[in-house]
């Protein structure tokens, strides 16, 4: 095999390190150019910053790393325990993804305050939002993994008379392990960004309450300073990993793209329709149950008939459902262009990176840090970059979506299925020509995987910057609703954004699969 | 409250004695001993709660047999669900979400109001400045959205347009301003011009509160059924918060300082609360505190607020107040 | 067909030389293909067949020696849509039916595309009746013959051939022994293929070139003394067997010299 079609991507290091200088140059005339506006700090002022306050910055980091890192261990181990349910009862898994899914798209904004109050003071918040932040990817990747094994190293279990555990422990969870590599390098800047939130709901220390003090003191420096430790933290922690699984493993981490379809037999796999109803279902218990063991008030844990009564057999019930669209629609209007143009950037960066490769070393730097900083960091500082409204909004959606985009669309550039690449080569068929009839259409899985992945990761980033910066929209409702004790506002928002983001998941994952089904049938069989 | 602090350390701690003296005559003292409660402040530690850092260092609630626990807020913490929950006995409001929330079924009441005037201003520049309601038809104002029923109450105290001012959407940050994108925001006395003077910019601010609009800032509220059952532990908070916060009038950098002490991870900077610190003493003393004591509050006061509570769209009654506490704290 | 094409080019390789890394896998290689006949490269695995082949069409460069196919570079070759390639996947895109995979080819190699002569050729390979289906739903022997039908629409001068049968079961795969070559054959069309099965090759081919283990040389050089078309009965002609015989010795002779120099370290 002389051209190996690489199955991740590669960017040289010297380059990247020169590209990094430049970009961080770009920052300080930037910077050089805003003083006085109370804008941009540039990045020797934030190193100097840093250093002068270490002690301060090493406790923060230690107070959020550690509730990152709790959060980290039980989210990771939830998945890979639902993972392995899912694997061993194909019938469950339908529900068991649909659930999953649900939970996952709860807006943080609407959640950090129940938690609070179920936990009490500590850390409790901090911990579960760091673990809901990071379960659901890791799902995904371990279930991929535990499916990736041919049907014949199953059978040869099969074989020996043994059953589904044998094969999940013996074969599965050894075929497995670089997924969950895969998926634990997603999570760890996700348990960040879930600490830092937590530590919005009340926490004494850490970087998310550095954070709200340096801006309420405007102090930029300080901003800025914090959301460069946290996307440094964040890129560390990735690299981390990803070095820690080399030592490991022999493999590198897959990039995971492979679609949640159930493969089970027919037999096995309810419709679609009806697996939707049970997940309903189920999730209305919990939900029911959950309030009454808990005996939570219902002054701020709503219950399912008290949704219902507020959005529809209230006498204020259409005005409530009147304020919850206009809202929704102002929120939709940031999010769907943010998240078309999200999917256009990355797939546009990757197919410029693929034709003028050296531009990589410049491109790279940014878009990886724009990513790491978390997103509760990044959001004022960019809302007061590219502005207030709808745009700012969308631009911050745009980015949440751009890299695992970028990402995932530079993987599929670079894997035309067998030699397709070398067969346009012997027609001597050139960039362009390879590009529109080879590697774009071979894109288009990778392309839609991202696109159904960061539907949340949209729906998150919006909300978010809605509640922490622009004001606007379903965000900021959730947030008014709660300082005002409307919490029957609050959970239809919840609910409203939950079962949105879980509806919007499932049209791309449709769509997906009906693409998927013509560019890589082998994926969809 | 007659004693007057100065600021040494001796006087502190003679003053720490005579609360506990004073606690120490009243029979009921004695029936706790070190009673667990918790406080849920409205936001982050700073010196916005520097009275109650003081009651507690200084022992002003353990006299009493106290064990007062101050649970930090912040922007996704709302007060409400932790008093309503038990979590918290007592919580640091404000009247128009107190309001509110009694409207969608708390069972609230307000015990005391620590600030007298509400800190709502409008913050602009010298050159182009707002010094009263009037100057605001015709410019633009940086505010959240949320806010707009305030504006409207304020034009209606004061009898001007509303319309005619531009509303542009904003969160918290004074850039718009230097931008010269708007030509005055809605904060806080105490929190953007306080941050925009230490960066080196003066601003003009005009305080709501002198315009009419009179909304009871970071009141103390608590369940009636916790006033009715552990009305003693209250009444021993409130003493605590009144000494407190008395000490703290006595010099409020010495306040500022030990707060940044206190909390070395809040990333507090001392320029800033120190003056926050200065800023807060108008807003929370007045005549009527002087005459009555900490957090007073009368019919009057209470009138006032549910008129310009009723131009935001709260229907309340008087009956959301209860002195009952205060006059016993007070001894009045 | 076309009148204005081209004769079928010679190949002449001098010296070359192809290294990956420290792997030295063509040291001097001297070889000339004959232009119009089908030449078959056999030799143990890695030993290099895939290399030259490569090196042919233009897919990698040598380090060093000279290439000529008709006197002309394979850039040349391959932008003038002179060449076409058949991998032992049949490397068909997955999104193309049977009809566009072959179409892609010519518009590849900018010629127009035909859709009459595209569908007789796909009747000819014996692809009638799926000619609107996409890869996924083919078996192995039908993908194979649609990247025949790919390679041969352009109707290439140079027909290079990486065991494009290999992955294809072996009753299928005499089938497509038998039926396919007589395509490219009517054609007149150099032909330059690698495999593994002696068989295929003595079968296929005009002359077998047997490679040593790496870096290549010619062990053995045998012409195949069979007439066309090829029919399953010249299995059990004395040429046959003689051929088979001389082709396995060689093999067997490189395999030994390998022992002895892994015993010589």
């Amino acid at each position: 095999m002389i051209r190996a079609s690489s199955a991740t991507v590669h960017f040289p290091g010297t380059r990247m390190v020169m590209g990094a200088v430049c970009v961080l140059a770009a920052w300080q005339g930037l910077a050089a150019a805003t003083t006085g506006a109370l804008l941009v700090a540039g990045p020797l002022e934030v190193i100097n910053h840093i250093a002068e306050n270490a002690g301060l910055y090493a406790r923060a980091v230690g107070v959020t790393l550690s509730s990152a890192a709790w959060g980290f261990l039980l989210g990771n181990l939830a998945a890979v325990v639902l993972a392995a349910l899912a694997i061993l009862r194909p019938r469950a898994q339908g529900v068991i993804s649909g659930l999953a899914l649900l939970t996952f798209c709860l807006p943080l904004v609407a959640t950090g305050p129940i938690l609070r109050v179920v936990f009490g003071p500590g850390e409790g918040p901090q911990i579960t939002l760091a673990a809901l932040a990071v379960y659901y990817t890791t799902y995904i990747s371990v279930l991929v993994g535990l499916r990736a094994v041919p049907a014949t190293w199953l059978d040869l279990v099969t074989s020996y008379g043994r059953g589904r555990g044998t094969a999940l422990w013996r074969v599965q969870a050894y075929a497995a392990l670089p997924y969950l590599v895969s998926g634990l390098q997603i999570a760890a800047p996700a348990a960040i960004l879930g600490a830092l939130v937590g530590e919005f709901t009340g926490a004494e220390r850490g970087l998310g309450v550095l954070t709200l003090q340096a801006m309420r003191d405007l102090d930029v420096t300080a901003t800025w300073a914090i959301a460069s430790l946290a996307a440094v933290l964040s890129i560390m922690l990735h690299a981390g990993i990803g070095w820690i699984a080399n030592r490991v493993l022999n493999e590198e981490p897959p990039l995971i793209l492979a679609p949640p379809v159930a493969r089970g037999k027919p037999n096995y796999s309810r419709s679609g329709a009806a697996t939707g109803a049970l997940t309903a279902l189920i999730a209305l218990s919990l939900w029911w149950g959950i309030a009454e063991i808990s005996q939570l008030s219902s002054f701020f844990f709503k219950r399912p008939d008290d949704v219902w009564v507020f959005l529809v057999s209230s006498d204020t019930a259409a005005q409530n459902r009147a304020e919850l669209t206009a809202s929704g629609l102002e929120t939709a209007r940031a999010l769907l262009p943010g998240y078309f143009a999200g999917l256009g950037a990355g797939a546009g960066l990757a197919i410029l990176l693929t034709l003028v490769p050296g531009l990589s070393s410049v491109a790279m730097p940014i878009a990886i840090a724009l990513r790491a900083a978390p997103i509760v960091t990044t959001a004022p500082l960019l809302v007061l970059v590219v502005g207030r409204g709808a745009v700012g909004s969308a631009v911050l959606v745009a980015v949440m979506v751009f890299f695992p985009v970028l990402i995932a669309c530079l993987h599929g550039l670079s894997r035309a299925p067998g030699q397709v690449l070398d067969v346009m080569d012997s027609y001597a068929a050139g960039r362009w020509r390879t590009l529109i009839y080879a590697r774009l259409p071979a894109m288009l899985p990778a392309f839609f995987g991202a696109a159904r992945m960061t539907v949340p990761a949209a729906v998150l980033a919006v909300t978010v910057v809605e509640w922490l910066a622009t004001g606007r929209g379903l965000g900021a409702l959730m947030a008014l609703s709660a300082s005002l004790s409307n919490y029957g506002m609050l959970w239809s928002v919840t609910l409203v954004v939950a079962v949105s983001a879980v509806a919007g998941y499932a049209a791309v994952a449709r769509l997906e699969r009906a693409v998927l089904s013509v560019f890589a049938s082998e994926q969809v069989q | 409250m007659t004693q007057s602090f100065s600021v040494s350390r001796r006087r502190f701690l003679g003053a720490t004695l005579a609360g506990a003296g004073a606690a120490a005559l009243l029979p009921s003292a004695k029936l706790y001993a070190q009673t667990s409660i918790r406080m849920q402040l409205s936001w982050l530690h700073s010196v916005q709660f520097a009275g109650s850092y003081i009651a507690q260092d200084d022992g002003f609630w353990s006299d009493q047999g106290l064990d007062v626990a101050l649970d930090a807020g912040g922007p996704n913490a709302p007060v409400e669900p932790p008093v309503v929950a038990g979590t918290a006995l007592v919580g640091i409001s404000a009247a128009d979400y107190t309001a509110a929330a009694v409207e969608n079924g708390a069972p609230f009441k307000i015990l005391a109001v620590a600030m007298q005037k509400n800190p709502f201003v409008i913050t602009s520049l010298p050159e182009n400045p707002v010094n009263e309601p009037g100057d605001l038809e015709g410019k633009r104002i940086g505010m959240a959205l949320a806010n707009a029923p305030v504006l409207e109450a304020l034009a209606t105290l004061n009898d001007f347009d509303a319309s005619a001012v531009e509303v542009v959407p904003t969160q918290y940050s004074a850039a718009p301003l230097l931008a010269g994108e708007v030509d005055c925001l809605l904060s806080w006395e105490t929190d953007l011009p306080v941050a925009m003077a230490v960066q080196g910019v003066e601003s003009q601010t005009m305080l709501m509160a002198d315009f009419g609009y009179a909304v009871h800032s970071q009141t103390y509220i608590a369940t009636e059924a916790a006033i009715a059952e552990r009305r003693n532990e209250i009444v021993a908070l409130l003493r605590g918060e009144a000494q407190g916060w008395d000490l703290y009038r006595a010099d409020t950098a010495a306040a500022a300082r030990r707060t940044v002490d206190r909390f070395p991870d809040q990333g507090l900077d001392l320029a800033v609360q120190e003056l926050q610190a200065e800023r807060q003493v108008p807003l929370m003393f007045s005549e009527l505190t002087d005459a009555h004591g900490f957090g007073w509050f009368t019919d009057e006061t209470v009138a006032s607020n549910i008129e310009t509570l009723a131009l935001l769209g709260r229907k309340i009654t008087p009956e959301l107040w209860d002195r009952s506490i205060l006059e016993e704290v007070h001894g009045a | 067909m076309a009148p204005d094409r081209a004769p079928p080019p010679d190949i002449v390789c001098r010296a070359l030389d192809k290294r990956f890394g420290d792997v030295e896998v063509l040291a001097p290689f001297d070889v000339t293909f004959e232009a119009g006949k089908t030449t078959a490269l056999v030799g143990p695995s890695g030993c290099g067949k895939s290399t030259l082949l490569r090196l042919i069409a233009g897919l990698d460069t040598a380090d060093s020696g000279e290439l000529s196919i008709g006197g002309q570079t394979a850039d040349a070759v391959r932008g003038a849509g002179g060449l076409a390639i058949a991998f032992q996947d049949a490397s068909l895109l997955p999104w193309r039916t049977a009809r566009g995979n072959v179409a892609l080819a010519q518009r590849l190699a900018r010629q127009p595309v035909d859709r009459v002569a595209i569908d007789a050729l796909l009747n000819r390979v014996g692809l009638t009746g799926f000619l609107d289906t996409r890869p996924g739903a083919l078996s192995g022997g039908m993908r194979q013959r649609a990247a025949i039908a790919r390679c041969l629409i352009t109707r290439p001068r140079l027909l290079l051939l990486d065991e494009p049968f290999g992955a294809v079961d072996e009753l299928t795969r005499r089938q497509l022994g038998l039926e396919l070559p007589p395509l490219w054959r009517s054609e007149g069309t150099t032909t330059v293929m690698v495999t593994h099965s002696v068989t295929e090759a003595i079968f296929l081919s005009d002359r077998i070139l047997v490679l040593s283990p790496r870096p290549a040389r010619v062990l053995e050089d045998v012409e195949v003394r069979l007439g066309h078309p090829r029919a399953s009965e010249m299995m059990e002609q004395a040429e046959f067997i003689d051929a088979f015989k001389t082709v396995t010795a060689a093999l067997e002779r490189g395999e030994a010299q390998r022992q002895n120099a892994l015993a010589a370290q």
